[in-house]
């Protein structure tokens, strides 16, 4: 007890001397934690994105003539064959010109002139929940696009690939800013804690002299590396916050941010990055110590 | 409380500070270490407080053999010992209180036991206003008493002294000398590295004269 007092006095006194350079230290830190956790939300909200999609992918086989129910048994056993499906839907001409017609609501006059067999049969394939990456998709679409009768398979690929190409676009800027993070973290922490070795060597120096255990000496330090990656992290969290509910105030009503159902980190998130922060600025300042005070 | 046995020091390029020196100092003593400038005196304080290794010898304080001293067991005989050194290394931007304290702080005294031995320290060597004063802005015989308080100040069981009275007048002479003297008679073992006559001249204790990093005399305690 008496150790942690005397350890935490010493912590507040070297904190009083050094404020200025820890405050630097402390606007890096959120600067850092604020630019990867800013990444990090927009890439997590995209991947909740993708999963969503994906619970709504089907895959459309366009015929060119209405299947018998022979015919119907014979496709789904051969898309079967290919890989388990959720659901198989036939869509007979008939069925899709009603269909189209109910869409069109109030203007279904205009089919009024046109046979109702002028849209083609098609399958529905709602595939597996596992069948998620966009090579299992196109190989899908491939194998169904040789089923006998077949005029196209269509699943919204471009806009499907353009997606999935963004996701891993952002996964590389998540894996970039994360490592800015780490590396600016360590950097200015053991540089704060460099500088304040050397701006107190003739006290540290004296400290061993009058009896002053390794303890006694470096505790202090690790506390504050411990208070800058926990004040650094919370602030940086606490910016992006408001930054969140700023967009969210700003761009709420029909449009992107309506489409995606854009959420904030959940609270083990938080804790994770938090612990992080804190794990770094304390790895920071220990490899300084251990270098400069060689005690 | 102190052995040493054939220690020897030099320094680059070959400079010998102290050649074969072997001495032997009890609990409870005060013991004079005397000699002109670069006698070698300040080299054995250093040796003794364990500043600085020797090139050869057997240094032994409290029983522990300062070879094998590393770690906490280190720190704790350092707690044991007082040192005023001669360039008094003190924080200069810090207050006269908080440079005598650092000494008992580190031994995780009571703040407020802390607080009382420094006021009373600082009454006995007549300081008692510059408690609050920021260190660099004292006198050099103010700031080799504070040196001194602070020495004292966690009641060392050995006492090593520098030239305590480097920069004083008489009369403050005699009131560090005081502190000295009770500090001994409260069991500390005390050794002074002086050439100030006036100290040592009228004293019954042993007094030993290095010069040239070797022993001239060892004058024993006169029993009375």
């Amino acid at each position: 007890m008496r150790f942690w007092f005397a350890v935490m006095r010493q912590a507040g006194r070297n904190l009083r001397q050094t404020w200025p350079s820890q405050l630097m230290t402390l606007l890096t830190v959120s600067l850092s934690v604020l630019i990867f956790a800013f990444f990090n939300l927009v890439y997590t909200n995209m991947i909740n994105s993708s999963e969503q999609l994906g619970d709504d992918l089907r895959l459309i086989i366009y015929l060119e003539d209405d299947p018998g129910p022979a015919m119907q048994e014979q496709l789904r056993r051969k898309i079967t064959n290919f890989d388990r499906v959720e659901e198989i839907i036939f869509v007979s001409k008939e069925q899709a010109y009603k269909r189209f017609a109910k869409r069109l609501g109030r203007h279904k006059d205009v089919l009024k002139d046109i046979p109702t067999d002028f849209l083609p049969a098609s399958i529905e394939v709602v595939p597996m929940k596992n069948l998620r990456s966009l090579n299992q998709v196109k190989l899908f679409s491939e194998y169904l696009s040789q089923l006998p009768g077949t005029l196209k398979v269509q699943y919204g690929q471009e806009w499907i690939e353009r997606f999935y190409y963004f996701t891993r676009l952002l996964s590389i800027v998540v894996f970039l800013s994360g490592s800015l993070l780490i590396l600016t973290t360590i950097f200015m922490v053991s540089y704060t804690i460099r500088l304040t070795i050397f701006g107190r060597q003739a006290e540290l120096e004296l400290l061993k002299l009058v009896g002053a255990t390794n303890n006694y000496i470096r505790t202090p330090f690790l506390i504050e590396g411990v208070l800058q990656g926990l004040i650094g992290s919370s602030l940086g969290l606490f910016s992006l916050f408001i930054l969140y509910q700023w967009i969210k105030g700003h761009f709420s009503g029909p449009g992107l941010l309506e489409l995606f159902s854009f959420t904030f980190f959940s609270p083990q998130m938080i804790l994770a990055i938090v612990v992080i922060s804190i794990l770094l600025t304390t790895a920071g300042s220990f490899s300084s110590m251990q270098k400069f005070l060689r005690i | 409380m102190v052995e040493l046995i054939k220690v020897s020091k030099s320094y680059p390029p070959d400079i010998i500070a102290l050649e074969n020196i072997s001495l032997s100092i009890t609990t409870g003593e005060m013991f004079f270490v005397i000699g002109k400038s670069g006698a070698g005196k300040t080299t054995l304080l250093k040796l003794i407080s364990n500043m600085e290794p020797p090139n050869s010898g057997l240094i032994e304080v409290a029983g522990n053999d300062l070879r094998l001293l590393r770690g906490i067991k280190l720190a704790k005989l350092r707690q044991r010992i007082g040192v005023a050194y001669q360039d008094f290394k003190l924080l200069l931007d810090r207050t006269v209180a908080e440079n005598i304290a650092i000494s008992m702080e580190v031994s995780y005294k009571q703040p407020s036991q802390i607080q009382k031995r420094v006021k009373s320290l600082l009454d006995q060597l007549q300081l008692a206003d510059k408690h609050n004063s920021i260190t660099g802005e004292l006198s050099r015989g103010e700031q080799q008493r504070v040196t001194l308080a602070r020495a004292v100040a966690n009641s060392p069981a050995l006492l090593l002294v520098d030239e305590p009275t480097g920069n004083l007048d008489g009369e403050t002479t005699g009131r560090v000398m005081d502190l000295l003297k009770k500090s001994n008679n409260s069991g500390a073992t005390v050794v002074i590295a002086t050439h100030d006559e006036s100290i040592f001249k009228k004293s019954n204790r042993r007094i030993m004269e290095l010069q040239r990093g070797k022993i001239v005399s060892l004058k024993e305690a006169c029993l009375s």
